[in-house]
């Protein structure tokens, strides 16, 4: 049998015996062996695995003076060497989550594998900590036990230098990070099987991970379109002709923002489609059909509009991600609060 | 947020979304004479220019081609 495991286990005041949140102050203490959870992690580990020092942290010491707290753990981590660190579980409690996130970011930081556990919810979870293996578990500390039965596995393979395989296998919560793999059918066998179970009412799992898009407020309405500024985006790819811009045609990285305060249209000799999800050659003859410059000036004209926005925007919707997108259409949306525009007109294709 | 996908439109969240022509030209119809094309894309730019006017309680489909939401 080789040497035991040894491992080292981050607790915050409350669990380490210092006090509540009275104490949640107090800065980084080493203390030996386990204690509290500890002593629970340390049965879940095993025989062959020992809980060597438990690091104590105030949680309001570790997120109010988050650098003098990672300097702090990253000396103990140093000098103590464990071949795992584990933290938590933190539950539900939200600055313990997010100092377990910080001192697992910091032993990986030294060289040392490290684990935690919380609530999916708990804000040490989310997507900017997901660098760590994170174990989703209950609300509250009566799921301890089975927090610790997945937890304690993990953090011995973790601690022998064993690689982890993926989220859905081996329960810890994804962390976005793909890895090829042979899943040892072919997607047609794996589709059917897949749509047979859904067809007879068996369980099954998407491969590909569905977020539904969120619901947005409804915008209130425009009292009186004659007094309004209007603006006009488009996903269709408009370009100025020959791309000078040099858009891409595809999952479009950036938007451009265009000034058509000196047209009444859109000319073709001038402006062009550059999408690749769909035949740009219309567009092209007649590029108002995805951003209609032409009919608005004329509403403006005939005082049906108050003004049309000076500025338009323009990107290439195919491909693009929708945490992208959304994060374009934020950014303009920015833009047209900050010009005073009342509404926008979206032509997508 | 004008789009001839309009039930997929629906389901990204927009709240106002009028029914387009086609893809390829969302506001008109190249196959008809000049001033039919330009009367088509004008129904549809002022129907959505009508959406913004009225509230919604969720996403709300507008087909500029029926009598109620035409100019």
């Amino acid at each position: 049998m080789g040497s035991p495991l040894r491992v080292v286990h981050y607790v915050n005041q409350f669990f380490g015996g210092v006090g509540g949140e009275d104490q949640a102050h107090v800065g980084v203490s080493a203390r030996a062996g386990a204690i509290g959870p500890g002593r629970l992690l340390e049965k879940a580990l095993g025989e062959d695995a020992r809980v060597e020092a438990t690091l104590v942290c105030g949680d309001n010491f570790a997120s109010e003076r988050e650098a003098d707290a990672a300097f702090a753990l990253g000396a103990e981590l140093d000098r103590l060497k464990p071949d795992v660190l584990v933290a938590g579980p933190a539950f539900g409690s939200g600055r313990y989550g997010l100092a377990c996130a910080l001192v697992c970011q910091i032993a990986q930081a030294h060289g040392i594998p490290a684990i935690t556990a919380m609530h999916p919810e708990n804000p040490g979870a989310s997507s900017a900590r997901r660098g760590a293996y994170i174990v989703p578990t209950g609300a509250s500390t009566t799921s301890m036990q089975a927090a610790l039965d997945v937890l304690a596995p993990l953090a011995r393979r973790l601690g022998r230098g064993d690689a982890l395989g993926s989220a859905e296998v081996e329960g810890y919560m994804p962390r976005g990070a793909r890895r090829v793999h042979d899943r040892g059918r072919p997607g047609y066998e794996r589709a059917l099987a897949m749509l047979l179970d859904k067809l007879h009412g068996r369980p099954y799992r998407s491969e590909v991970p569905y977020a539904p898009p969120e619901r947005v407020s409804p915008a209130p309405p425009i009292a009186d379109l004659s007094r309004a500024r209007i603006a006009m985006v488009t996903t269709g790819g408009l370009v100025r002709k020959g791309n000078p811009d040099r858009q891409v045609s595809a999952n479009a990285v950036r938007y451009h923002r265009h000034t058509v305060a000196e047209l009444e249209s859109l000319s073709p000799a001038e402006w062009e489609a550059y999408h690749a999800g769909y035949f740009n050659h219309i567009v092209n003859s007649n590029p108002n059909y995805i951003l209609p410059l032409s009919f608005l000036r004329d509403l403006e004209r005939q005082g049906k509009v108050g003004r049309v926005h000076e500025h338009i925007y323009a990107l290439p919707g195919v491909s693009t991600p929708v945490a992208v997108s959304a994060a374009h259409g934020r950014s303009i949306a920015e833009d047209l609060r900050a010009s005073g525009v009342d509404g926008a007109l979206l032509v997508a294709t | 947020m004008i789009s001839a996908i309009y039930n997929f439109a629906l389901t990204t969240g927009a709240n106002r979304v009028i029914r387009g022509a086609r893809i390829e030209h969302v506001c008109g119809d190249p196959t008809l004479s000049p001033e039919k094309d330009y009367a088509f894309g004008m129904r549809i730019v002022t129907s959505a220019l009508r959406t913004l006017t009225v509230a919604v309680p969720g996403p709300t489909l507008f087909d500029p081609m029926e009598a109620a939401h035409a100019s």
